[in-house]
């Protein structure tokens, strides 16, 4: 099972935008909410959310 | 030439590493789709552009006009035009994730006249049509492996496909009666066309050099005469053969008379025949070739739509053109094959020569992808030019100054050609749905079902789907099996192991892996300047007497004479010429000579052709020690032998290349199969077509609705030698597996199979299944088409986001587990600022594998469509599928710890426990052998070869691997002592053991269990409902109904069928007997008597009384029989008694 995220730790405060890498040419792109998914260097038209960063621990079965 | 299995993968340094160039074996295989795409490329689209009839109408001002297209251009797939981006090529790993169509832009440009005066041509984009991945247009066609796996694609990616819709589509190959040969048949059918018909005829499938067809009949008639059939837009037209030869040449009746005679000048009963013909016409009178023309065209100015303008000899001239010998375009050429016609025609009423079976591979070609497309194509285009008719029609007609005054130029064909539709939806709409919607009908038997799903379930699949031969979907309605039969013309060409058992069996047929497609065209002037090289002599000079000689036919176009006496020497010479390369013969000409005989046999000649969409093979010309490409007709009149023993001399002429020629690509993966009984290989063809595999090494790049792998793929110690010609290590399909023979457990029998639950552990068998779902969010609100003010995303303050389980894009992190307790995904309104959370519903928990946000072409879209693949595990359990590659499938019984396992003297267990009880019945010896030869090449780190016929009586593969075992130090026959895993007493039976190499299939119990307690309920009937999406039942139907009756078990049967289904309580009146007429009654003054428990109380309408009112117990259903019954008048009453 997946660990919640501890407590005290709230989200980052108003981090509106998340980051995805583009299919193409792999730069990471910040996309705010309403944003078209295109990549601002090369132009390409899918996006690639990123792996999560936090600890994703399953039990041993 | 020839290599042997090894292991080379597993010690070669730059293994992993993509190859500079890619396997030409692979892509040999899906070459035919390719290729035949590239040909409309090269001579396709100027076939169209030759061949389209201009569109002529005339003005409501009396211009006559006219349109044509002049030139078509495809270019490569775009993003379009507007879009701004670093590259605007697409590739189709871009098409496949964002659920696009691969597709490119056609250009026309479209020419007009005005009473005969040229306008300028307008150049116009007129659709975006499907592009066939790695054809010359698509971006993918020159990039090497590296490249390929740059741009999201395989290493050895070969193509052959149409990308809609996000759809690998594949256009099935289907068979069709050879082109441009005319065989003699007899079909019952015929009689009923029409007085004194029989059923002899003579069928030609006349096809243009682009490709498009019309079927000619020449019918024989009781009275000795002969009509001809022919075809306009799927109309049915019949007429005298003398009629139309009158219309195709200016002359005298006593040439015509001469030219039918030919050859044939001593059968008395067939000169009075063509005596008669003549003479009909001459009663006709009907005499010379203008009045034909004039007759002709017009009865049939009405059904081909010219313009009035037309005189009645322009009309029939158009009808000749059009519906007879469409093959040929001179006429005298067409005079000259009718002729023929009629004599074969003749000959063959009369018992002279024997009739040729259709069903033969022999009278048969393959319509290839690219052929189809280019015919709809052209359909297509044809439709253009009379939509934008009918727009110029419609734009004269409303005018502002008058209709008179509307004339057409460059701005007003503009004008109207700005409203016609586009090609390419409609095109596309082919290719993803099948579905013909052609005027014409392209003289196809079938309008749907044309294309398949390129499934990439493995790469055994996948490449079947490529070597696919269908017969027709018309055929599998037949109740005879004549069709489904395999004949040995098919030899081969034809896999005689590779084809479904049941229904299509015989109809669905896939191409030997040698088999290859012609698909260009060859220019025919070299071949005829070869052919008077060779010694044929044109009509005008035959050698001797006609009688004496064979008629040469190429293509079918009569061509001249060859001597009896010098046929065999000029088909020799032209052998060689092809074999060779001299005179520009083509390679892959059929070179057929019929000869005569005493007996009537097929009608004989020297028939040649180089025409496209034939199959042909390589064999070894053993004269010319060369590799020649044979036909299937040819190959009948020859003498080929598969063993340098079984050459006759001065008989034999050619020999195969190989022993496994004749086996597809599937077959040819079975080892030992020549051990095997026959059976049992059609169903390994089958099961390796389900077996998990490794479908892709691009998975990042691809969103494919279900994908299947195994997670320990090996490759197998045993193999044919065709495995590592096709690289299938790139693609494994299973594991090597310790199988030993010994009925032990119980749990092992009726084909279950006991697996070793440590090697489970080890990881035996894991698999994971990958499911991508497309979130596309305008399909969430029934507004907008281009537009949602739907966008992924959730708010800070919910939970879902504050507890991490969804980001703060609305959509899981990658890598979460996810559960039917976890949310799914979010979107908010932007207009409401509503927020919706989706559950994830599955009752199988799933990890994010990856997740895909998905702009559109102009890269306007927000985040409205994402794609998000999960993962799902599916290692073995109870009841999952397993087969070994001899068609012994079996079902996993029991994970067997392996302390009670049986062991052998060294300790070894078994990773499989295979009942003995499989063999006998089943005789797949060749998983015996398998077995033997797995056990010594893992003794002796080899991989050995198992490709089948290469041990023989005097050298059995037995002693082959029987001595290498005993070189080991193993018993002969492969079996060993054991000892019981339970109390270690040894057993008194050898067991045999060695190693199988063992497929997963992709059929598992969690994908089918259904189990129900208590469930959902229909709304009408109460009772449990059906399917197991649903939660429904299993159906307890008649049957075991029948067997509870019989068993006399009347408590099951009431629990099943009343208690568990839709019993309820109904209160009946027992004096009427009705269930309807009861109802509740409110007593008056209930306000009084609210606390008291009767008031309320059921009453009978009918009985006026509440007295008789009992509650008995009946299924649900009765009650709304009787309603129903009611409905129509029908009163039920039930006696009840009590």
């Amino acid at each position: 099972m997946e660990t919640p995220r501890p407590e005290g730790e709230a989200p980052a405060p108003k981090q509106q935008t998340m980051i995805y890498i583009c299919g193409e040419c792999h730069m990471e792109n910040e996309v705010k909410a309403r944003d078209p998914i295109r990549c601002r260097e090369c132009g390409y038209r899918i996006m690639y959310k990123k792996r999560t960063k936090r600890m994703i621990v399953f039990d041993a079965r | 030439m020839k290599e042997f299995p090894n292991f080379k993968n597993l010690t070669y340094t730059d293994y992993g590493k993509p190859p500079e160039t890619q396997n030409q074996n692979l892509q040999d295989l899906v070459r035919p789709h390719v290729q035949s795409f590239n040909c409309i490329l090269h001579e396709g689209l100027a076939e169209i552009v030759k061949h389209l009839n201009p569109v002529e109408f005339s003005l409501p001002n009396n211009d006559r006009v006219s349109l044509t297209i002049e030139d078509i251009v495809l270019a490569s797939p775009a993003v379009n035009e507007k879009a701004v981006c670093r590259t605007t090529k697409v590739y189709p790993a871009e098409c496949r994730v964002r659920k696009t169509s691969y597709k490119g832009t056609l250009q026309a440009t479209i020419g007009f006249t005005v009473n005969g005066e040229k306008g300028a041509p307008i150049a116009r984009k007129i659709g975006q049509i499907p592009i066939m991945v790695k054809s010359e247009v698509c971006n993918l066609s020159k990039l090497t492996p590296k490249q390929l796996i740059k741009h999201g694609e395989e290493a050895e990616e070969m193509g052959g496909y149409f990308i809609v819709n996000g759809i690998e589509k594949v256009v099935r190959m289907l068979v069709l009666p050879r082109r441009n040969y005319p065989i003699c048949l007899t079909r019952p059918g015929w009689k009923s066309r029409g007085h004194l018909y029989t059923d002899y005829g003579i069928m030609m499938r006349c096809v243009r050099s682009d490709h498009s067809a019309t079927n000619m009949v020449l019918h024989y008639l009781t009275n000795g005469s002969a009509q001809l059939c022919f075809f306009n837009n799927k109309e049915m037209f019949f007429a005298p053969v003398i009629l139309i030869l009158k219309a195709l040449m200016p002359v005298s009746d006593k040439y015509i008379y001469d030219e039918l005679v030919k050859g044939k000048e001593d059968d008395s009963f067939y000169k009075g025949c063509i005596v008669g013909m003549l003479r009909e016409t001459l009663n006709e009178d009907l005499l010379t070739m203008t009045s034909v023309l004039k007759y002709l065209g017009s009865r049939f100015r009405v059904r081909l739509g010219l313009p009035d303008w037309k005189t009645d000899i322009e009309v029939a001239e158009f009808l000749l053109k059009q519906t007879i010998c469409v093959h040929l375009s001179n006429k005298e050429d067409k005079f000259n094959l009718l002729v023929y016609m009629t004599r074969k025609l003749f000959d063959f009423a009369k018992g002279r020569c024997a009739y040729e079976n259709g069903d033969s591979p022999m009278f048969q070609e393959v319509l290839l992808g690219g052929h189809l497309f280019q015919m709809v194509l052209k359909d297509r285009l044809e439709s253009y030019l009379y939509s934008a008719k009918s727009f110029i029609d419609k734009h004269a007609k409303n005018c502002k100054t008058g209709s008179d005054s509307y004339t057409l130029n460059q701005e007003t064909l503009n004008n109207a050609l700005y409203h016609c539709p586009d090609i390419g939806k409609s095109i596309e709409y082919l290719i993803s749905t099948g579905n013909l919607n052609t005027r014409s009908g392209l003289g196809l038997m079938q309008q749907s079902g044309m294309t398949v799903v390129a499934d990439k379930l493995n790469f055994m699949r996948y490449v079947s789907h490529f070597r696919c031969i269908h017969r027709g979907a018309f055929f599998a309605q037949m109740r005879t099996t004549t069709v489904r039969k395999l004949l040995p013309e098919a030899w081969g060409f034809l896999c005689p192991v590779h084809t479904p058992d049941g229904e299509p069996c015989g109809l669905m047929n896939h191409a030997s892996a040698m088999c290859q497609f012609q698909v260009f065209t060859y220019y025919q002037k070299p071949v005829l300047n070869a052919l008077s090289v060779a010694g044929v002599k044109p009509l005008s000079e035959p050698p001797g007497r006609i009688k004496d000689c064979y008629t040469v036919v190429l293509d079918g176009k009569i061509i001249g004479y060859v001597r009896d006496d010098k046929a065999t020497e000029v088909e020799q010479k032209l052998r060689t010429m092809k074999v060779k390369g001299l005179h520009e013969v083509p390679p892959s000409m059929e070179i057929c000579l019929v000869k005569k005989t005493k007996f009537a046999s097929q009608y004989p000649g020297l028939f040649l052709f180089t025409n496209p969409a034939r199959m042909v093979r390589p064999v070894m010309n053993l004269a010319l020690n060369a590799v020649e490409m044979i036909g299937t007709f040819e190959q009948v009149y020859m003498n080929i032998c598969i063993d340098q023993n079984d050459a006759y001399e001065g008989i034999t002429t050619h020999q195969e290349l190989d022993g496994t020629s004749m086996l597809s690509f599937a077959a040819n993966l079975t080892p030992f199969s020549d051990f095997n009984q026959s059976p049992r290989n059609m169903y390994q063809c089958q099961m390796g077509k389900q077996t998990m595999g490794v479908p892709v090494h691009s998975l990042n790049y691809r969103s494919d609705n279900k994908l299947y792998k195994i997670q320990t793929p090996q490759t197998p110690m045993v193999r044919p030698t065709k495995y590592d010609l096709f690289d299938m290590d790139s693609y494994p399909l299973g594991t090597n597996a310790v199988v030993a023979v010994v009925s032990y457990t119980g749990y092992d029998m009726e084909d279950a199979m006991v697996i070793n639950k440590s090697s489970f552990q080890r990881g035996f068998g894991h698999a994971t299944v990958y499911k991508t779902e497309c979130i596309n969010l305008l399909d969430k609100l029934k507004s907008g088409h281009d537009s949602t003010p739907l966008v992924f995303g959730i708010k800070t303050t919910n939970e879902a986001y504050k507890t991490g389980q969804l980001d703060l894009d609305g959509l899981p992190p990658v890598g979460a587990y996810l559960d039917n307790t976890k949310p799914y995904y979010s979107f908010i309104n932007t207009q409401n600022g509503k927020e919706t959370i989706i559950k994830y519903k599955s009752q199988e928990p799933a990890y994010v594998e990856h997740i895909h946000l998905l702009g559109n072409d102009l890269g306007t879209r927000g985040k409205s469509k994402v794609a998000i693949m999960l993962r799902l595990n599916r290692n073995p359990v109870i009841g999952d599928k397993f087969a070994s590659r001899h068609g012994q499938k079996g079902v996993c019984s029991m994970m067997y710890p392996v302390e009670n396992l049986p062991f052998t003297e060294s300790g070894m267990t078994p990773d499989i426990i295979f009942n003995p009880h499989g063999y006998p019945s089943r005789m797949t010896i060749g998983m015996m052998i398998e077995s033997m030869a797995g056990k010594s090449a893992a003794i002796f780190g080899d991989c050995y070869d198992a490709t089948p016929f290469q041990f023989s009586e005097d050298d059995p593969a037995v002693d082959h691997f029987g001595n290498l075992l005993v070189k080991a130090g193993y018993n002969y026959y492969g079996t060993e002592r054991f000892y019981s895993g339970v109390d270690g007493r040894e057993m008194e039976a050898n067991i045999f053991m060695g190693i199988v190499y063992y497929q997963r299939l992709r059929h598992m119990v969690s994908d089918k269990f259904q189990v129900r307690t208590t469930g959902a309920v229909d709304q009408l009937t109460y009772q449990p409902v059906k399917g197991r999406k649903r939660g429904g039942g299993v159906r307890f139907g008649e049957m075991e109904r029948d067997a509870l009756i019989s068993h006399g078990t009347s408590f099951a049967l009431q629990d099943r069928l009343l208690n568990c289904s839709d019993k309820s309580l109904a209160p009946i009146c027992t004096k009427c007997g009705s269930l309807l007429s009861v109802y509740m009654e409110k007593k008056a003054n209930s306000a009084f008597a609210a606390s008291s428990e009767k008031s309320q109380q059921w009453s009978c309408l009918q009985c006026k009384s509440g007295s008789h009112i009992e509650v008995i117990s009946i299924p649900y259903v009765f009650r709304y029989l009787a309603a129903e019954l009611a409905a129509v008048n029908i009163r039920l009453d039930l006696d009840v008694k009590g």
